[in-house]
Formats: C-alpha cells, sequence, structure tokens
C-alpha cells in the first residue's frame, strides 16, 4: 500500500481519504513512507481517485492541506512553555545593550554641558548618574536621562518576570544556576528541547563562541565558561579551580535540562546530590582524583546540604 | 529567464519585500538573492512554466517569490516557525507555492506530498549539504537538473572554503549526480558556491 496525502493505493485501486483539509494533514503526519523502494506520487493518481478535477484543482487542494498542516505545526512550536521565555531573555539583554548605549551617550553629553565633569575617582553607579543628569539638566537631555531611567525600570521589571518564568519553566536548572542565568543559557541554545539536547561540555561554552572558535582555528587555549560564568560559583571560585567548577557545574546543568524538558518538575533528591558535588568542586583544589573526591564527597554532603538549605 | 539591459527580473505582483520595480517587472538583486546571483554570473537552469520545482531551505520566502514567477509550481520546504509565517504569507498571494513545514534532511516526512519535479533547488545552513541533496534526489526526474548553493561556512568553519567545495562536489559525484558546473558566487556572496548538477538515466 502507498498512502498519499489525497489517499491510499493498493494494487492500483485507490481510497481517496476522508475529511477536510486539517483532518487530512493530520493524516499525512501519520504517514510513514519507505524510502527503498520509492513511487513518487504523480496528480493524475489522484484524478483517477476522485480527489480533485484537473491539475489546478490539485495543486488548490494540496495546498490547503499544506496550510492547514503548517499553521498547525508553527501553533505547536509557539506553545512551548519556553517560547515566551525564550523572547523575554532576549528583549532583556537588547534592553540591557540599549540602555549603556544610551547612557554612555547621555554621559558625553553631559560633560559638554559641565566641563569640569570626570567619572574619574568617583564610583557613582550609573543609574544615580543618570538620576544626577536628569536633576542637573534642562530640555532634552533632562528628558533622555528619565527616559533611560524609565527603561531602567522596566528593565528590571522584566528581569524579575523572565527568573519567574524560567522558575516555572525550568525549575531543575533554574535551582541550580538562577533563573536569569537558566533562561540565557536557554536563550543561546535555541530553546529547552535544544538545551536539553546538548552535551555539558557544550553547555559549559555556550556563548563563549568567539573563544572557542578561536580554539578551533588556531592554538590559544580552550574557553573555560561561557555564560555560566554569570553564576556566582564559577565567578567566585578561586582563578586554578574555575574551570573544574564550570566544568562539573555544565554536567549537572546537562542532566537539569533534561529532567526540565522531559519531566517539567523539581526534581529535589537530584538537586540534593547536584548542588552538593558542585560545591564540592570549587572546595577541592590541586590535583585530586575520582576516588578522593568520592570520598570526600561522602563527608561532605551533609554539611553541604545544610548549608544550602539555610541560604 | 527575462533580462532587460543587465537586470535580471521576474513577472508577477511585486511588494513581497519592497523589491525594486522596472515598470510591471520585479528586479531580482543577484546581492540578496544566490539564485540571481548565479544568473548574473551567466550560468544557471532555465526556470520556464512547465518547471516544476522542490525548494528546500524557502526560508522567508523571498527568492521562492521569483522562482514563482517562472514555473509551473513550487514545493517550498522550510523547517523553522518564524521564516515559515512569512512563507505561508507569499504562498497565499502566489497560488503555484505549496508551503512545506518540515526538516529537508527527511524527505520522508513530505514524501506524501510531493510529486516528480524537474529541479531541486537547495539552499540550506547544515552541515551534511551534500547529503540532502542526495536523499531529496528521489524526487527528481531523470535528466532533471539540482542546483545546490553550499555555504562552505555551515558545514565547517574550521576547513577551506575550497576544501568543503571539493568534497561536496565528490559527494555528489559518487552518487551519481553529473556535475555540470561549479562556481563561486563571488562578488555577489562571500564563501557561497553553486553546483549545478543533472541527474542522468540509470
Amino acid at each position: 500500500m502507498r498512502s498519499y496525502w489525497f489517499g491510499d493505493v493498493v494494487d492500483g485501486q485507490c481510497t481517496p481519504s476522508s475529511g477536510d483539509a486539517p483532518a487530512k494533514a493530520e493524516r499525512v503526519r501519520s504517514i510513514r513512507t519507505s524510502m527503498d523502494p520509492f513511487v513518487p506520487l504523480t496528480w493524475e493518481t489522484a484524478v483517477a481517485c476522485g480527489a480533485c478535477r484537473d491539475r489546478a484543482d490539485y495543486i488548490a487542494r494540496l495546498r490547503e492541506v499544506c496550510f492547514a498542516a503548517a499553521d498547525h505545526d508553527i501553533r505547536q512550536q509557539y506553545s512551548g512553555k519556553d517560547a515566551e521565555l525564550l523572547q523575554m531573555v532576549r528583549t532583556l539583554d537588547e534592553m540591557d545593550t540599549v540602555i549603556n548605549l544610551l547612557t554612555e551617550r547621555a554621559v558625553e553629553w553631559f560633560q559638554l554641558r559641565h566641563p569640569t565633569f570626570t567619572r574619574k575617582y568617583r564610583k557613582t553607579p550609573a543609574h544615580i548618574l543618570v538620576k544626577n543628569i536628569r536633576e542637573k539638566s534642562r530640555g532634552a537631555l533632562s528628558f533622555v536621562a528619565g527616559e533611560i531611567e524609565r527603561l531602567s525600570s522596566t528593565r528590571t521589571e522584566l528581569a524579575k518576570a523572565v527568573s519567574g518564568r524560567a522558575n516555572d519553566v525550568m525549575p531543575n536548572t533554574s535551582a541550580l544556576i538562577g533563573g536569569l542565568v537558566a533562561a540565557r543559557l536557554m536563550s543561546n541554545a535555541g530553546g529547552l528541547e535544544d538545551l536539553s539536547r546538548m552535551p555539558a561540555s557544550a553547555i559549559q561554552v555556550l556563548g563563549a563562541r568567539t573563544a572557542l572558535f578561536a580554539h578551533l582555528r588556531t592554538k590559544s587555549p580552550s574557553p573555560k565558561h561561557g555564560i555560566i560564568f554569570q553564576h556566582r560559583r564559577v565567578h567566585n571560585a578561586p582563578r586554578d579551580c574555575r574551570g573544574k567548577v564550570a566544568r562539573v557545574l555544565a554536567g549537572k546543568l546537562a542532566i537539569a535540562a533534561r529532567i526540565d524538558h522531559y519531566r517539567g518538575v523539581a526534581d529535589p533528591e537530584f538537586l540534593e546530590s547536584a548542588q552538593a558535588r558542585i560545591d564540592l568542586a570549587g572546595s577541592v583544589t590541586g590535583n585530586v582524583t575520582d576516588k578522593t573526591i568520592e570520598n570526600l564527597a561522602e563527608k561532605a554532603t551533609d554539611d553541604v546540604t545544610g548549608k544550602e538549605n539555610e541560604s | 529567464m527575462i533580462w532587460i539591459g543587465d537586470v535580471l527580473v521576474s513577472h508577477g505582483d511585486g511588494g513581497v519585500y519592497s523589491e525594486r520595480m522596472l515598470g510591471k517587472a520585479r528586479v531580482w538583486d543577484p546581492f540578496r538573492s544566490k539564485l540571481s546571483a548565479l544568473y548574473h554570473k551567466g550560468t544557471g537552469v532555465e526556470i520556464t512554466k512547465e518547471t516544476r520545482v522542490l525548494y528546500l531551505g524557502a526560508a522567508n520566502g523571498t527568492t521562492v517569490s521569483h522562482v514563482a514567477d517562472y514555473a509551473d509550481v513550487v514545493y517550498s520546504v522550510e523547517f523553522a516557525p518564524r521564516p515559515m509565517q512569512d512563507l505561508l504569507e507569499v504562498a497565499r498571494r502566489r497560488k503555484n507555492i505549496v508551503p512545506i513545514m518540515a526538516d529537508a534532511t527527511r524527505p520522508e516526512q513530505y514524501a506524501p506530498l510531493v510529486e516528480m519535479v524537474d529541479l531541486i533547488y537547495q539552499d540550506v545552513a547544515q552541515p551534511d549539504q551534500a547529503t540532502i541533496a542526495i536523499r531529496n534526489s528521489v524526487f527528481l526526474r531523470t535528466g532533471g537538473h539540482l542546483i545546490l548553493m553550499l555555504k562552505t561556512r555551515s558545514v565547517d568553519v574550521r576547513k577551506e572554503p575550497d576544501v568543503v567545495f571539493q568534497e561536496t562536489v565528490d559527494a555528489l559525484t559518487s552518487a551519481g549526480f553529473v556535475v555540470q558546473e561549479s562556481i563561486w558566487l563571488t562578488p555577489y556572496h562571500q564563501d557561497h558556491a553553486a553546483i549545478v548538477c543533472t541527474k542522468p538515466e540509470m
């Protein structure tokens, strides 16, 4: 039997498929075509089958089915819980870029009006600086500074929303590395499914594209971490074991992403052991074998998990 | 193909992507479309009102719209939902485009929809571009043409474009294609090559 979008053909006998375009599209999705040997369909078969009148009619009906199928598939892809989170986190990162650019520009503008102004030897945070510019200036510059402030507050709200949604969409990954960074990882991978299919080594250097390809092309050292550097456990780790922490963390994140994608709920047991293992990587320095780590792990698990629960 | 002076055009309803118009003809920009670049290089495959085309990697439907102006029917395969939204809009207004949302690496998914075609045009950003072409060649009639736009940087950034190019040509040849022409698309597109093949009688 050969199944086509318009019907099934058995020994030259054709049974047209019933239903409207979405129903036919659904049927096409279920057809398993053998490619060896493969017999392509002809529109004449469809006419003989009574599925259409002529070639123009054939194409018109086929289009209806294809449109219905595509509509359905697009909807399905967009309905994933991660789809909106992806847009949210990308908006957030773009807002950061815009805010930084505008702040820099506003400061330069402000300096022109106040030739004695300098940022040297001051530790004024950017948002205070923008506030000062708004208050001390008149006209357009003041408006621009005000606009940057509003943008910043929108950004803060958005960051909270991203965190909250990430906790919901990817509970395990978020628990290990924080909602914001988890969302960034997912965004960089292209979606939760893509992230869950990545090997740990790829997750470790997600976001370090330039360094990674520089490493592959030339003899420069490989990057130790990408986005996961933003997590405190990586950037707070002593330099000599940062790479190790990043590697262990990435390993656990790969598992977490898979639990998130396929199960979708937090797994306290996994999280507990993962947290302990990651903390251990940060606390043991120098050359240690897996054996010593295991031994230490057994000893350390209790007090480390105790610490985690407090915080 | 239709030329007005040295400008490649196609006849159809304009305004698809704010393309320039010459009278009622739509200008087909070689810097935007790789297929147009191929024709501007003085080669390519003639598309006529009888040509049935399988277009792999249809993307936003920009080039598809021009191909549809020339061809009988264009089966346009695209995988990603975002460009597919644009492609659907183009297809709604051009009755000879059949939009198919599927993965070009898995032709069995859309085999129940596609008939034999005269031309396969492939422009996908995938590492195994020769394999995709070979798998899809079941839809190509004998004597039909394959135009493969090779994005050498998608195959392997570590390899020299020339090496990737040669490997792809070899893979196609050993799969039974006869390579008619292989050409770099400079100055229109960097690191992109076009390979034009025919499927010989078995």
